[in-house]
């Protein structure tokens, strides 16, 4: 009865105005090729969700959206919020089980415990599928050493890095060296002798550093054969009072002797400041810090600056690395969708227009910082910046992934205690083994009470 | 400050009050003049006393997501207030006259959630707020600041209904008043100056939160507060812009409290010294 009647109403409803215009609009599809169109975007309709901490990268990135957007059909809404808020709301919506992200920056300290806590997709999924990824994405292409975070245990892929930051020393006052008769220190020793002689030198300062301890002191710590765990990931027993380590700090606490007064509470910005004016000599830090003082119109250094290898420790020579990389939840409703975004972001076509359109250099595929448009950018004064950048990124890729102890979930809490620590011992308020032997038990009770088995 | 108590004050005195004033004050002043000068001004050192001061900053405050997130701020801060004291002046006028049993033990429930610190709620409403479709919305804010600031309410506004004095509602209740009538025009104005610094207490909770603003919100309702700190960026902090949005953070809990100062101290202190 009720199928009867809603047939007469659907008859009635029909009327001959009605089929003309139907059959005006399907001489008119048939005459434009708008549906062949439509067939070609697969994500049509589709709004995907990601989010990340404001950065140089993704300010690029959205002038380029509305064109993948025009080739899928789908809408991009790209949440942008700054650092420490970015991985506070990230995390809590990842360990609660949300969905409310489609793809999220897989922030490198935070890397290894959404992996290890099945929080993200495995992406080799999508790359091991012909129908979803071409041949010519490569993920090989990704620089080894940056993309060491974004995997588990078996070797499972879980995110692609689209920033690395490679620890280089950046030098300002060659003029001043040279008069001195230094030369560019490639030692531990010679790092001490050049800060020591250069102090006070025309009011410059020896080194700049900033706050982030548990950032600069690893390279010198393991310079001198130590570490943070004693072999992480596996092992992940803090070793914060071994005589390599006491040395590394101890070390470190005397090169910081050379540096402006108030170097414990520096931040970034006010180290790369006294950089570029030349009020430091030395500052060592990722190279987008470093840089500067050669690219930046407001160095005032320019012509007596040199950007070089970090120096080699007496045991080990490990510069610090790092990379942040894109993942997709492994709750995400729009999975292949993101997995299109990601492949477009990250794809060798805009990596290479990022750099020759915007000089944008920190990127994580080998086959464009060797090309030839990358070097061309990127040499000035004859110093090949390209080079230094994929020599240090590539480090922890080879042999000894001497970053583990950064991207293991408990670093984060050991790297407080060891912050405290330091500055306890910079500021002379503690002797460095006292200082150290007591951030050893703080660092081995957190980690228990944290719910870690040590 | 009376004219007599303007003689005695000494040359030392002065001294005093104008050092206390100047500790006092110099974070603020900081705050303002870094908001003036541009990021290679603020890192300069020493740091230039005497500058050419920009509007730059403030400018670019304006055309940013931050005037949006200034406006969820003053939505959320007084909405959220005007509801706590629609429910929460009568709740203390209630308890305030009722002479029951359990009137102590209701007292003590109420303030309990004012007992545990803020983190303490903050994932179960985030769980709740994500399963109801309220996060990210000023209507969740508005709700979670009523629920703190209700307590705070009743239990400030309750001694100054103690002090009114039964008897003038008995009489105005014999003259032929209703309930509603002598509970608006009689009761309501003789405490007025709590009212006022309830307000402003509960204002300056809704208005100072970052943590839960930062938990339950992301860019739609995003608050000043959490918007300031979204200059501090991974490549550098933008300070002249951190500066410019903390003294435009601070301006409308100044002007707020100027426009109530008049009942300010009397709300503060009538309620405690006749409680």
């Amino acid at each position: 009865m009720k199928n009867a009647s809603r047939k007469s109403s659907i008859t009635s409803s029909i009327t001959r105005r009605k089929l003309l215009k139907a059959s005006a609009a399907s001489a008119a599809l048939a005459a434009f090729p708008a549906p062949l169109i439509a067939q070609t975007k697969p994500f049509a309709g589709v709004t995907l969700h990601g989010a990340s901490f404001q950065h140089r990268f993704f300010t690029l990135l959205q002038k380029y959206i509305p064109e993948f957007e025009d080739q899928t059909g789908m809408k991009v809404d790209l949440q942008l919020s700054s650092f420490p808020v970015y991985n506070q709301q990230a995390n809590l919506e990842l360990s609660s089980g949300g969905s409310a992200y489609d793809f999220v920056n897989v922030t490198f300290i935070l890397a290894a415990r959404w992996v290890a806590a099945g929080l993200l997709a495995n992406l080799d999924e999508f790359t091991g599928d012909a129908n979803l990824t071409p041949a010519e994405w490569n993920p090989k292409d990704f620089v080894d050493g940056a993309q060491v975070p974004y995997r588990d245990a078996k070797g499972a892929t879980y995110g692609y890095s689209w920033e690395g930051g490679a620890m280089l020393m950046g030098l300002s006052r060659m003029d001043l060296m040279e008069k001195k008769g230094l030369k560019i220190p490639k030692t531990f020793a010679e790092l001490q002798q050049v800060c020591a002689e250069i102090n006070g030198t025309d009011g410059v300062s020896g080194i700049t550093s900033f706050q982030l301890h548990h950032w600069n002191l690893p390279p010198y710590i393991q310079g001198f054969g130590g570490n943070i765990f004693r072999k992480p990931p596996g092992d992940i027993m803090p070793t914060l009072n071994t005589p390599e380590t006491i040395q590394g700090i101890e070390f470190y606490a005397n090169l910081l002797k050379s540096a402006p007064k108030g170097v414990l509470t520096y931040t970034e910005d006010q180290a790369r400041q006294s950089l570029l004016t030349g009020r430091s000599n030395i500052f060592i830090h990722s190279s987008s810090w470093v840089t500067p003082i050669l690219l930046s119109d407001e160095s005032k250094v320019k012509d007596t600056s040199r950007v070089v290898r970090s120096p080699a420790g007496p045991v080990h020579d490990y510069p610090a690395s790092n990379s942040q990389g894109l993942g997709i939840p492994k709750n995400a409703k729009n999975k292949k969708a993101a997995w299109e975004f990601i492949k477009w972001a990250l794809s060798p076509d805009i990596s290479m227009r990022l750099v020759k359109e915007h000089g944008h250099s920190s990127i994580c595929r080998r086959s464009i910082i060797t090309s030839e448009a990358y070097r061309k950018l990127n040499t000035v004064n004859g110093q090949d910046l390209g080079a230094l950048y994929l020599e240090v990124l590539e480090l922890p890729g080879k042999g000894e992934n001497y970053m583990a102890y950064r991207t293991v979930k408990e670093f984060p809490i050991v790297g407080d205690v060891l912050n405290k620590a330091f500055e306890q011992v910079a500021t002379g308020q503690l002797p460095v083994k006292d200082a150290m032997n007591a951030a050893q038990d703080q660092a081995v009770a957190a980690l228990r009470r944290a719910g870690t088995q040590l | 400050m009376s004219e007599s108590s303007l003689r005695k004050a000494t040359p030392g005195r002065l001294v005093a009050i104008s050092v206390t004033l100047l500790i006092l004050l110099s974070p603020f002043l900081w705050l303002l003049q870094m908001s003036f000068k541009s990021n290679d001004q603020i890192l300069q050192f020493p740091p230039p006393l005497i500058f050419t001061p920009t509007l730059e900053n403030y400018i670019s405050l304006w055309h940013s997501a931050f005037s949006a997130s200034f406006v969820n701020s003053l939505l959320s801060a007084s909405l959220s207030t005007a509801l706590a004291l629609l429910l929460g002046v009568p709740a203390a006028y209630a308890l305030s006259r009722w002479a029951g049993r359990g009137k102590h033990a209701l007292s003590f429930a109420i303030l309990v959630t004012r007992m545990a610190p803020p983190i303490a709620f903050t994932i179960p409403f985030f769980l709740f707020y994500r399963w109801i479709g309220l996060l990210d919305t000023i209507t969740g804010l508005v709700l979670v600041y009523t629920s703190f600031n209700l307590p705070l309410v009743i239990w400030m506004m309750q001694p100054f209904f103690d002090t009114i004095p039964a008897s003038l509602e008995e009489a105005a209740l014999v003259d032929g008043a209703r309930t509603r009538t002598v509970f608006t025009k009689i009761v309501l104005p003789m405490v007025t100056p709590g009212i006022a610094a309830t307000a402003i207490l509960c204002f300056l909770y809704a208005w100072n939160d970052f943590f839960f603003a930062l938990i339950l919100t992301r860019t739609n309702a995003r608050t000043a507060p959490v918007a300031v700190v979204n200059f501090m960026n991974y490549e550098g902090w933008e300070w002249g812009k951190i500066a410019a949005g903390g003294s435009l953070v601070m301006a409308p809990v100044l002007i707020f409290s100027l426009a109530v100062r008049r009942y300010l101290v009397s709300g503060l202190t009538a309620g405690a010294v006749k409680g």
